[in-house]
């Protein structure tokens, strides 16, 4: 039940888009700037060792790439990146599983991070100069709108970012579209096991926090 | 959702205790919110 329930999300828009998305991009920004204060998730280094990334990945990366990591799961655990696959990051923030996928694929592949968070993206901009990486970059953009061409990627990964949006079947058939036909989706995401009454899913604080 | 998008071979990988500790925690439990991974292809033609 609670994995048809996961898989068969609302479609109905519970609340207004672009009021959700100031305050998404409010609180990830302030994720980007002050990583080290407490919110109601985990971030960085000790929650990608409670998600089960592997250490070496993990440890090879500068606190930068780390510590504004704020991700739900491990989009690597269903499936390995192949080298040289063209991967595409929908709501990359400093870029966290943009690093990770960059070192899977390695220079035959490339990826491209998308994000609507101006301190996101500055933050990984500055860690792909900082690492020398020509097979990475971060484009800003919403997941509803992701701009990547038709069937440029073998794979589009993701990880806390769709239960954010409000129409996420718009979400899914932009990624749909810059997939390559047999390409793969693996993401990670947060369900619910109890039901949400109305009013709570109408709350737009309760999205964010 | 995600099929009638279009995509197919969708998998859902077990659960994680994302917010476990963390200042969610409390209201995360109250709905059993968990994380998780998914696995999914855009058919070939």
């Amino acid at each position: 039940m609670l994995r048809q329930r996961a898989i068969a999300m609302t479609a109905e828009l519970l609340v207004d888009t672009e009021l959700l998305r100031n305050q998404v991009r409010e609180k990830y920004r302030e994720v980007a700037v002050e990583p080290h204060r407490a919110f109601h998730f985990h971030t960085g280094r000790p929650l990608a060792v409670r998600l089960g990334y592997e250490p070496d990945g993990v440890d090879a990366l500068p606190d930068r790439a780390v510590e504004s990591f704020a991700g739900v799961g491990n989009p690597f655990s269903l499936r390995a990146l192949q080298p040289g696959e063209r991967v595409v990051d929908v709501g990359s923030g400093a870029g966290f599983d943009s690093f990770i996928a960059a070192g899977h694929v390695g220079p035959t592949g490339e990826v491209i991070g998308i994000d609507m968070t101006p301190e996101m993206l500055a933050k990984s901009r500055g860690t792909t100069e900082m690492l020398g990486l020509d097979h990475v970059t971060f484009r800003e953009g919403f997941a509803e709108a992701i701009p990547v061409e038709d069937r440029w990627a073998d794979v589009v990964i993701s990880n806390g970012v769709i239960n954010l949006c409000a129409d996420k079947r718009a979400v899914f058939d932009e990624i749909l579209r810059v997939l390559k036909p047999g390409g793969w989706l693996q993401f990670a995401d947060i369900a619910n096991g109890r039901p949400v009454p109305p009013d709570a899913r109408a709350d737009i604080d309760l999205w964010t926090g | 959702m995600m099929q009638e998008a279009g995509f197919i071979d969708i998998t859902i990988g077990d659960p994680v205790d994302t917010f476990a500790e963390a200042g969610g925690a409390e209201k995360a439990a109250q709905f059993d919110v968990h994380g998780y991974s998914f696995l999914a292809r855009r058919p070939s033609p």
